[in-house]
């Protein structure tokens, strides 16, 4: 088993050792506390976005709503605690952002299922209903003047790390659990890989689809809450091309989006080496133009070396069936 | 392609001409028939910024506190949706306004088509983002569509003027940049630039966060990092600052970094308050279309306007914080 698991992220890892050794000779500053925190800071929604857009992937779908959705929730919550100092509040309005994600994810997964339209065309309908409701919610505005201790939790450091990023290591680290340890978890690898199985064998398929699109969701109401307390404000333009960004993560992690392949590691790994990335790439003095470039290559190259690296793992495979570890990838 | 354009332009081409034909009926009298007020397009950028949002509104109370012109309003998605702003000024053509208030979404693909307007007798005014100098004289409008605004430029450098009083001669400064190949975000980086000149100041980098406040946030906190030493920040507009504000809180550097910068919208207001910003610039973006519209209104009137008709812009601190 854990062979297995290091077989199927060992490419990015070492991608992304690599990667940091580079910037460490090359990027001014790098290898600082600082600037390692920095990274963490800055990884921290996407990370979260990408857990939950893990579980999507997995079962086949992809979620283009989670930045507008961000948005949604970020203007809902944030109207609510503005200008309040009672811990009530703050706590009822951080419940509201992780429900009002919770119920897009929801209508994404429940429209999808029930009348058998695409993932894709649901959710991109959804990124403009949903960032449209957001700006009239607001009237297009800013919203500034939240509560002090949200302000506080998004500055401060535990054990040197920035409190947020716990929480994105701790929702990484349920996601991992749930599916790598669980028969919830074992479902959604199933309904990727052959649905029509899963649903011969007595489960409905759909539920667990829709499950999927509602862990999405929930992360995305955290996800608000994060930008909350790390910017002090919430707007509704927030969040733009941040489903694309959640996406990357989870592909350069090895997850395929024909759904059933790909693994929480590997996300974390993939949010982990686009944000070493775009750092590394700003300290060095790059310009924006040729980060953008470089950031799409990388992307392709990833993705282009996980197929090289499957279609050698399924030749071993074939050849050598019972001594060669067969990445989790296959397997499952 | 090229067969789709022309297509656009024949049928251009034959609803200009129903344009004419309507407007030659009323051209004569010069001044609009009593009882019946002149149509009057205002095309607006995104209606999704907060920017433009208080701007329509401006001109809204203002057309209603005029009383003597009938005002629509036509916006666009997000800011770079150029085709449908062609076509929302194509239907203001259509729908025979007297003139068209425009804030381009680009300032060079607008030209083509509000040459058309003009074609039709329709009176333009460009607001907000100045249309290119170059491509209005080749279509041959240059002396017809004035440009109704502010001096992006001169305003980044009176805030970027008020961070080198404060820092002082030889302080490392950057500069957030807005969009790349919006002439705003241009015009006030070349403000800061002239103020960086002016001011003895150091410029040790210069990025764009594109207007928003998280990218701000990481751009600025890894400029930080290159470059320990920064004691200032030039910022194209509050958004941005709101990110580097964030950036100069969390590494503990609260009151030895200073920011500058631009828009003066209600978020900023605090950190003025506190010292932390030492100027933004309220350019009175809600008066923006408002002061369009009255230049509209003389031209129908038969006077002409060409070249920048600049207005007002105030630079806020601490001292004047309304």
């Amino acid at each position: 088993m854990i062979k297995r698991l290091v077989l199927g992220e060992a490419g990015i890892g070492v991608a992304l050792v690599v990667l940091a050794g580079f910037f460490v000779i090359a990027a001014p500053n790098f290898a600082t506390e600082q600037n390692l925190r920095n990274i963490m800071t800055q990884i921290t929604l996407n990370t979260v976005l990408a857990v939950g857009m893990t579980f999507v992937i997995l079962v086949g779908g992809i979620d283009l709503s989670v930045g507008s959705a961000m948005a949604l929730c970020a203007v809902v919550s944030g109207t609510m605690m503005a200008g309040s100092h009672s811990a009530v509040t703050l706590l009822g309005a951080i419940l509201v952002s992780v429900l009002v994600g919770g119920a897009v994810g929801w209508i994404n997964g429940f429209v999808s299922e029930q009348w058998r339209v695409p993932s894709f065309i649901v959710t991109l309908a959804m990124l403009n209903v949903a960032r449209g409701a957001a700006e009239r919610y607001t009237d297009a505005a800013t919203i500034y003047n939240l509560p002090a201790a949200l302000n506080d939790f998004g500055t401060i450091t535990l054990l040197g790390v920035p409190a947020v990023f716990w929480v994105a290591l701790l929702l990484a680290g349920i996601g991992w659990f749930v599916l790598s340890r669980t028969v919830f978890g074992r479902l959604i690898y199933a309904t990727g890989n052959n649905e029509e199985a899963v649903r011969l064998s007595g489960h409905k398929t759909s539920r667990i689809k829709i499950a999927a699109f509602m862990i999405a969701g929930l992360t995305v109401g955290i996800a608000a809450v994060l930008y909350m307390a790390r910017l002090n404000i919430a707007s509704p333009i927030l969040g733009q091309g941040y489903e694309l960004n959640a996406i990357a993560a989870v592909v350069i992690g090895g997850a395929s989006l024909m759904g059933g392949r790909g693994s929480m590691a590997g996300t974390f790994l993939g949010a982990c080496l686009l944000g070493v990335l775009t750092n590394g790439l700003l300290l060095m003095g790059v310009s924006d133009f040729e980060r953008q470039i470089i950031t799409g290559l990388v992307i392709l190259v990833a993705v282009v070396l996980d197929a090289y690296r499957l279609r050698l793992a399924r030749k071993l495979a074939v050849t050598q069936p019972a001594k060669e570890p067969v990445p989790a990838a296959v397997a499952s | 392609m090229n067969k789709k354009i022309v297509a656009v332009a024949g049928l251009a081409l034959a609803l200009t001409a129903c344009g004419k034909e309507g407007g030659t009926a009323a051209e004569p009298a010069a001044a609009p028939k009593p009882g019946e007020k002149p149509g009057v397009c205002l095309v607006m950028k995104s209606l999704a910024n907060e920017f433009f949002q208080q701007m329509q509104k401006g001109a809204e109370e203002h057309a209603a506190k005029r009383g003597d012109l009938t005002l629509s309003v036509v916006g666009i998605q997000n800011e770079t949706d150029i085709d449908n702003q062609v076509a929302a000024v194509e239907k203001c053509v259509t729908q025979q306004a007297k003139a068209i208030v425009i804030a381009p979404a680009d300032s060079r693909a607008l030209v083509a088509p509000l040459k058309r307007a003009v074609d039709a007798g329709v009176k333009v005014v460009n607001i907000d983002v100045q249309l290119e100098e170059g491509a209005m004289k080749a279509a041959g409008i240059g002396d017809k569509v004035p440009f109704v605004g502010p001096d992006n430029r001169e305003g980044a450098k009176q805030s970027g003027m008020e961070l080198a009083k404060a820092v002082g001669k030889d302080a490392e400064v950057v500069i957030l940049e807005g969009n790349p190949g919006a002439a705003n975000a241009a015009q006030r980086k070349a403000g800061f630039e002239d103020a960086v000149k002016e001011g003895g100041l150091k410029l040790v980098d210069s990025k764009t966060a594109h207007w928003e406040t998280n990218e701000a946030h990481t751009v600025f906190s890894n400029m930080l990092t290159a470059h320990p030493n920064i004691k200032g920040v030039l910022a194209g507009n509050d958004n941005m600052a709101l990110g580097a504000l964030k950036a100069i809180d969390e590494q503990g550097k609260k009151g030895q970094i200073k920011v500058a910068s631009f828009d003066n919208i209600p978020a900023i207001a605090q950190y003025v308050k506190d010292g932390t910003v030492v100027s933004t610039l309220d350019q009175y973006g809600a008066q923006q279309a408002a002061n369009g519209i009255d230049y509209a209104m003389k031209m129908i009137g038969g006077e002409n306007f060409s070249g920048w008709q600049k207005t007002e812009i105030k630079l806020i601190t601490k001292d004047n914080l309304g």
